[in-house]
């Protein structure tokens, strides 16, 4: 038995390869895991440029061959990759003389992996589950979603306890997969507030997206139906109505086209910037600058980007529904709207936007908490106590 | 000696003319004192069958129900058979001498075992991507391939009925030709011929 406490995690992104949320919270987490004294492996898909074997702040990462031949279909290639990534663990493992307590997988993109392993190694396993197919499609429509909606299944059945980020997504998970209550467990993402803590000026920064006269609403999100950039899109004339602002968006999507043109048609191309992906310091020096961030989402399990917001000290106007509605309290650290509606969007944004002292007191109450309950100090902590709990159940479970 | 067979096909389930053959070479396994176990797949015939004539049957099924075709499903099919596969290992003690695996199937699960518990795997070619699907070379087939290709790799011997197989791995995917070894299912030697490669695979002594 090794003293110390040994996970090997399996995430499909890691740092440089970022996709959405779970590269961030699988380099946080796992960053703050050695810190409180967790030897933890990252088995992950590789990317261009970045080493296979590297240690970043005593977290061991191994960048696996993904597969890199033209695939039928993304769920398709999601198994065909996890063949190398359990291939690769495998090894690791029997060069590690078995040396590792737990195995940790983030969402079904690793499931195939992680339960090959748990049963080969007979380790007790672990999921973390950001998200769902029938969240994400707003039901089951095909036999392709079904197949991975059942994949996600599999993956809350086999794991020892499955983690989630809010409230809102245990009942999700409850309900979607029929899990039994004391597998879930609630944990809450975490932000790094101190890569927002950087004093700098900004008015030059700020001069390349808006004028000085126009405040700046910020959008930062994947363009898809399920985040509700639409409800933000038909938002702004409603909001231009009572102030001066510009709109700018960030991020890609399958909706960009049609939303840029919808801009155009409605004569607002002028108010409206679609900036696509940008580097971290220009997204981080955005939300400082943004007067007010809108979170619109239809379907959101957690909502890292409210935290983001907190944290940058730009008030955010979110619709009640799922994560964001446990992050923010309304006239607290936040705005609610209603989900999927424009007009109320609008009269969160210009509410913020035009009430000075409304937005400070925002502002004020939501950097505090961001700092007492989503710092990844905790988290980690949270996350290891369950590390603890498993490895006690385990050493009294005869697996046969 | 000790061999865990993975086959997709095992009787009562007949897909081609892979399940009587994998029957058959298990029953003379026996025969000749080999403990054989094979892990294959059912759809309800589920668990451990021991079969009158001595083989230790295992059935999976798959814990994902819905597909979109043949390729999704045996990847999803393939922790099933690991699990299974290592039940055995532990119960044997880790006293086992080697894998054979046939056709493409079960190749993720022999090359896992393998990995992890340097467990070597002899790869059966019963037939290939190239000639079921000829000429084809859409994403789909190229990943079948692409698992084809993992265990002519990996595998420690690769065996094939036929000198023309031998000779169309040796053009598909130039696999050194003496790594494989053919041997033709209805001849005289055949099972002696099987032992003798299993023998060179474990090199040293065997497990039982």
């Amino acid at each position: 038995m090794t003293q110390e406490l040994t996970v090997m995690m399996l995430t499909w992104e890691f740092p440089p390869r970022i996709i959405g949320g779970i590269s961030p919270h699988v380099y946080h987490l796992s960053k703050s895991l050695a810190k409180n004294g967790v030897k933890v492996y990252i088995v992950t898909c590789d990317f261009p440029g970045a080493p296979q074997h590297e240690v970043i702040d005593d977290v061991e990462i191994f960048r696996i061959d993904s597969y890199k031949n033209p695939s039928p279909d993304f769920a398709t290639w999601v198994y065909l990759m996890n063949i190398n990534m359990q291939k690769e663990a495998a090894a690791l493992m029997n060069s590690l003389n078995e040396k590792v307590d737990i195995f940790h997988a983030h969402d079904w993109l690793v499931a195939n992996a992680g339960i090959g392993l748990k049963h080969v190694f007979r380790k007790p396993f672990l999921a973390t589950i950001h998200s769902t197919e029938v969240g994400r499609r707003d039901g089951i429509h095909y036999d392709y979603e079904r197949m991975i909606h059942e994949t996600e299944a599999w993956l809350t059945y086999e794991a020892w306890k499955v983690i989630c980020c809010s409230n809102y997504m245990v009942s999700h998970v409850l309900w979607a997969f029929g899990v039994p209550e004391d597998k879930l467990v609630m944990i809450p993402n975490g932000v790094n507030a101190q890569e927002y803590s950087k004093n700098s000026d900004l008015n030059q920064f700020r001069r390349k997206f808006a004028l000085p006269n126009e405040k700046i609403a910020l959008y930062v999100g994947r363009l898809v139906y399920e985040k509700g950039i639409h409800v933000f899109v038909n938002a702004i004339p409603k909001v231009l109505e009572r102030v001066n602002a510009k709109f700018i968006i960030v991020g890609n999507g399958y909706m960009k086209e049609p939303l840029s043109n919808l801009v155009k048609n409605i004569g607002l191309a002028h108010k409206v910037m679609f900036t696509g992906f940008v580097d971290d310091e220009t997204l981080r020096n955005l939300q400082k600058c943004a007067d007010v961030s809108v979170i619109p989402s239809l379907f959101e399990p957690f909502g890292i980007v409210a935290l983001e917001a907190m944290a940058a000290k730009s008030p955010a106007v979110v619709s009640d529904t799922g994560g964001l509605a446990e992050i923010i309290e309304h006239d607290m650290t936040g705005v609610k709207a209603y989900p999927d509606n424009p007009d109320s969007l609008a009269w969160g944004i210009t509410k913020v936007l035009l009430d000075g002292n409304y937005a400070e007191t925002i502002r004020n109450n939501a950097y505090r908490k961001v700092q007492e309950k989503y710092n990844w100090d905790k988290i980690s902590q949270q996350t290891k106590a369950v590390y603890e709990a498993v490895l006690k159940e385990y050493s009294k479970s005869p697996w046969t | 000696m000790r061999v865990i067979i993975l086959s997709w096909e095992f009787p009562p389930r007949i897909v081609g003319q892979l399940a009587d053959y994998v029957k058959e070479l298990a029953v003379q396994l026996v025969k000749r004192n080999v403990e054989t176990y094979v892990v294959t797949y059912h759809d309800f015939l589920t668990g451990q069958h021991d079969e009158p004539v001595g083989i230790k049957t295992y059935r999976v099924a798959n814990p994902v129900r819905t597909h979109i075709g043949v390729l999704t499903w045996v990847l999803t099919l393939n922790q099933e058979v690991e699990r299974v596969a290592a039940n055995i290992y532990y119960k044997t003690n880790k006293q086992m001498d080697l894998i054979d695996v046939h056709d493409w199937h079960f190749i993720q699960a022999a090359v896992t075992l393998k990995k992890a518990f340097d467990l070597p795997f002899v790869y059966s070619v019963e037939s290939l991507e190239e000639h079921r699907s000829h000429n084809a070379d859409t994403p789909f087939n190229m990943a079948i391939k692409s698992i084809e290709w993992l265990g002519l790799y990996e595998a420690k011997k690769v065996i094939v009925k036929s000198k023309w197989m031998r000779d169309e791995l040796k053009r598909i995917y130039k696999v050194p030709i003496d790594k494989i070894k053919v041997i033709a299912p209805k001849s005289k030697t055949w099972i002696g011929s099987i032992l003798e490669s299993y023998n060179s695979v474990i090199g040293g002594a065997t497990h039982n």
